[in-house]
């Protein structure tokens, strides 16, 4: 049951950061909520599951974006193993070292789709992706505590 | 005084369920009053636009903005008229302050319309005094930037800066906003201009798509 509500809250964090989110930007840039969602499956819930909600939420977030299908479908569930992993080796109860390790996956997770859209012939110049990888890693990042307590609420 | 006193502790349960009734009703009226000042709001744009629309030259179609692109990397809007609508991939989309954006997908019943602070957005533009060439860009920040603006160009801050009409796309003398500082390109071969849009569009809800 609890699997399915977060599916549930899964497409609420989607339609989220296409609409409401928008207004809460800073710089143009907004938090990921559904890598938080991605983040949270990972830690929270059994591999099958965290692997199916990441795929379903990059998928989700492909189909809201613009020429990037297929990035956030492949690269969520990468990140999902990876905190798997991850949170085996270390522990992420504290909610400082769970935004750090956010901070440093939006980082990666940021400049490996800019490679890929670079591939792709979609240049952005260095000072607006400096600038918005940053601000969206922080945000991100700062955001993580009050997502992981509205989840729990809800779950 | 002391009458009313007493009377609201003989009458106390009355009066507990009135507050109740009236607290409810209060509720329901602010409900009510906040609906009708979105209505109001609503259309007091939608007369901006149909003013706009029926004294401009071109044929125009309104939509509404249903939602935005959930990534960072991209100022990306969904609109609700599609391809049933007669809306198709390259129309320009513009408000009465001026352009902003170009549809990028069309879809039967939405689409989507790329900003133009989208870092993939570029238009010829001219600065409407001096009549001096440049590429508008977006940032996706609140400005734009002009591009490949001679060194001895004639520009200042403050110059309204308009489509030039070169991009065929774009009808020509469309605003795209004014001048608000210049700098110098790392290479120093050559300038650029930071734009202030004439749009505001981080709270775009409404849009004019040029059809014809």
């Amino acid at each position: 049951m609890k699997n399915w509500i977060f599916l549930g809250i899964i497409i609420i964090c989607a339609l989220l950061q296409a609409t409401a989110l928008n207004s809460v930007s800073i710089f143009g840039v907004k938090p990921d909520l559904l890598f938080i969602g991605v983040f949270y499956a990972s830690i929270f819930f059994g591999v099958a599951w965290a692997v199916s909600l990441s795929i379903f939420a990059g998928f989700l977030k492909d189909m809201l974006c613009v020429n990037t299908f297929g990035v956030n479908t492949l690269l969520f569930p990468l990140f999902c193993l990876i905190l798997i992993k991850l949170s085996r080796e270390i522990s992420l109860d504290n909610n400082f070292i769970r935004m750090l390790s956010l901070f440093i996956l939006v980082l990666i997770n940021d400049i490996i789709a800019r490679v890929i859209f670079l591939f792709w012939g979609n240049f952005i110049s260095w000072g607006i992706f400096l600038r918005t990888t940053f601000l969206e890693a922080l945000y991100t990042a700062v955001v993580l505590p009050l997502v992981f307590k509205a989840i729990r609420r809800a779950l | 005084m002391i009458k009313r006193e007493i009377g609201g502790i003989i009458f106390y349960h009355r009066n507990l369920i009135q507050n109740e009734r009236l607290e409810k009703e209060a509720g329901f009226l602010r409900q009510r009053l906040n609906t009708a000042k979105e209505i109001y709001l609503e259309n007091k744009r939608l007369k901006g636009l149909l003013y706009f629309k029926q004294k401009s030259a071109y044929k125009m179609t309104a939509v509404r903005v249903i939602g935005r692109s959930a990534d960072n990397w991209s100022s990306v809007v969904v609109i609700d008229k599609g391809g049933f609508n007669g809306i198709k991939r390259g129309f320009v989309a513009i408000t009465p302050s001026g352009l902003s954006g170009r549809v990028i997908e069309a879809a039967d019943y939405t689409s989507r319309v790329r900003l133009i602070n989208d870092p993939n957005f570029a238009v010829s533009a001219i600065v409407q005094r001096s009549r001096q060439e440049g590429l508008v860009c977006g940032t996706l920040g609140r400005s734009l930037i002009m591009k490949y603006l001679p060194k001895d160009c004639d520009i200042r801050a403050g110059d309204v800066v308009v489509t030039s009409g070169l991009t065929e796309a774009y009808p020509k003398g469309l605003l795209i906003g004014s001048v608000v500082n210049i700098g110098e390109e790392f290479s120093g071969l050559s300038r650029y201009a930071m734009i202030k849009p004439a749009v505001g569009l981080s709270d775009i809800e409404e849009l004019l798509i040029i059809i014809q």
